[in-house]
């Protein structure tokens, strides 16, 4: 094997997740697929803030809307990734009947899964880009936002440690995946709820239970989330409830450095996680296991 | 071969088609942990956010009942709407049309079978929210509630019917529909917020267009049922009456056309043999 052979794999595989993707509609009509759907998600949060508001007389202070929505369009991009991947397992042995074949193959299995995620992962970030522009036109998201806190440098930081964590989270529910039936496509989804409840996306970390809290801050997600959030949007506001959150005095730095941690241990479980998924999938036959459910 | 009867092959072919569904709820235990604990921790997230916000508790109680209902939308989505193209791609369309077996009991079965599995997810969201988030699920009748969550439902697997054959004939687009009709459906029914909240900011086009969706007038409905005891006083896009009239309508509707696009399914299946080519 060269040492250009995973690199193949990876560029083939991405183009591949990218035609399975993007092919099966015209340009206009997979844009409008592209908006729709994660903007309505962030959405959602936005007309609960509101509902909120009305219920309360104006209770709820503005600086949450744009908590949330940032949160919830950041949030898309690890919901893509994780379910995208674990997906990838399912459609492949179960729909198109190739996973066996690339099992097989030359290429490598885990660079095939990565160049997937890839495809998966710009999807994303396309639609974060567009979540948060779309965001935009909303006038009390607008006037929150402290502008001159964008901080490109930052987020670009965030985005580079942020790609491996979600990789190793994909890894690992794709690794749990070969060894699961159809079904188990809700498992990533049920998995992708889990970390959005304690990631503290749709709301500071401080609001959860307290024995809940260090479960929440052990997770390279929330630290990921903070640090996107900050780079988007600026810290939040003095006096802000927002600003009470344990990770409000933390400087850049040191979320990314925390990210980074946090990230490297998820890599080590996920690699091992993987290799022992992977030889108990073959050494049961699952690799091509079919389900009729 | 034994002379059956219209009805008991279809009795028999519901009954063959619901139990791969309920089996395997009991050989794959995994399900007691992705059916009920994942979801109670999925939907605490958008309960924490209203009790973040110091929302009523019954904007809380309408996160776990939309929690609810949305399992009942994503099965009829995942497991009735696009299961046909998935039975395609396995290799069991074929069979089922070429067996005796009217296709109506087939998806049938589907229905009863996903309607079991997504009921124990429910039944688990619904107890968690009352436990942990002290919701008071309080209905005005018991009779009225089950009447508007058997027509709900009713619609729902209608809808869900009808999908499945023409997710079938729109191909690999029926992914991404299924796709679609989730984040933009959960906002336009108001899942998680009152419908009157959506009229203040879009008027009524958007929850007037929604109600062509049985989850609207359903979720709606069930929140006038039981949320009427709590203060401050839920306020419902449209009277309880109207709605439980609406989901009658959706269900004959929904139910009529699906039986219609089956049969079109079943006679194009015949004529032209393309319907079961796979990965199209």
């Amino acid at each position: 094997m060269t040492l250009s052979e995973p690199f193949r794999t990876l560029k083939w595989a991405t183009w591949l997740g990218w035609q399975i993707e993007s092919n099966w509609a015209q340009l206009r009509l997979f844009l409008l697929y592209m908006v729709l759907k994660p903007v309505s998600g962030s959405l959602m949060l936005v007309m609960m803030f509101y509902a909120a508001k009305y219920i309360t007389n104006g209770r709820v202070p503005t600086e949450f809307l744009p908590y949330i929505y940032v949160s919830s369009a950041c949030y898309g991009l690890v919901g893509r990734v994780m379910f995208g991947l674990s997906n990838v397992v399912i459609s492949d042995r179960e729909n198109y009947r190739m996973l066996k074949y690339i099992f097989i193959s030359p290429a490598q299995f885990q660079a095939y899964f990565l160049g997937r995620g890839v495809a998966q992962a710009a999807e994303g970030l396309l639609g974060a880009t567009i979540t948060i522009s779309v965001g935009l036109l909303i006038p009390d998201v607008r006037r929150s936002v402290n502008y001159e806190a964008f901080d490109l440098g930052w987020l670009l930081v965030f985005l580079t440690i942020g790609s491996v964590m979600l990789w190793a989270c994909g890894m690992i529910l794709a690794s749990a995946m070969l060894n699961m039936s159809r079904s188990g496509t809700f498992l990533s989804e049920g998995i992708a709820g889990v970390v959005y409840f304690l990631s503290g996306v749709v709301f500071p970390i401080t609001v959860l239970p307290w024995w809940l809290q260090p479960v929440g801050l052990s997770l390279p997600t929330t630290y990921w989330l903070e640090g996107m959030r900050r780079a988007i949007t600026g810290p939040a506001p003095a006096g802000s409830p927002l600003a009470k959150s344990p990770l409000a005095a933390w400087s850049n730095a040191e979320l990314a450095g925390m990210l980074a941690i946090t990230t490297a241990v998820l890599v080590i479980v996920s690699q091992l996680f993987y290799r022992r998924s992977l030889k108990r999938a073959w050494r049961r036959g699952k690799i091509d296991e079919a389900t009729g459910m | 071969m034994t002379n059956i009867t219209p009805f008991q092959l279809f009795y028999r072919a519901v009954q063959a088609r619901t139990y791969p569904r309920i089996a395997w709820m009991y050989r794959h235990k995994t399900w007691i942990f992705q059916e009920t604990l994942l979801p109670i921790l999925s939907v605490s997230a958008l309960a924490f956010v209203y009790e973040w916000m110091q929302a009523p508790r019954e904007y809380v109680g309408m996160v776990i009942l939309g929690a609810a209902m949305t399992a009942f939308w994503m099965n009829v989505l995942w497991s009735m709407g696009g299961q046909l193209y998935w039975e395609r791609d396995s290799g069991n369309l074929e069979l089922y049309i070429m067996s005796p077996a009217p296709m109506m009991s087939i998806l049938t079965g589907m229905a009863l079978g996903g309607m079991v599995m997504t009921l124990v997810r429910a039944i688990a969201i619904c107890t968690a929210g009352m436990v942990l988030f002290d919701v008071a699920f309080a209905p005005s009748s018991w009779w009225l509630l089950a009447l508007v969550f058997a027509l709900t439902m009713s619609a729902l697997y209608g809808l869900g019917a009808m999908f499945s054959s023409l997710f079938l004939l729109w191909g690999r687009e029926a992914w991404h529909t299924v796709n679609l009709l989730q984040e933009p459906v959960y906002l336009a029914t108001g899942i998680n917020f009152p419908l009157s909240a959506l009229e203040k900011i879009t008027s009524w086009i958007v929850p007037g267009i929604a109600l062509l969706i049985p989850l609207t007038a359903g979720m709606d409905a069930m929140r006038q049922i039981l949320f009427e005891k709590q203060e401050p006083k839920f306020v419902p896009f449209l009277p309880l009456e109207w709605e439980i009239a609406l989901l009658a309508i959706l269900s004959a509707i929904f139910l009529f056309f699906a039986r219609r696009t089956l049969a079109m399914l079943e006679r194009k299946a015949k004529e032209q043999g393309t319907i079961t080519v796979k990965w199209k």
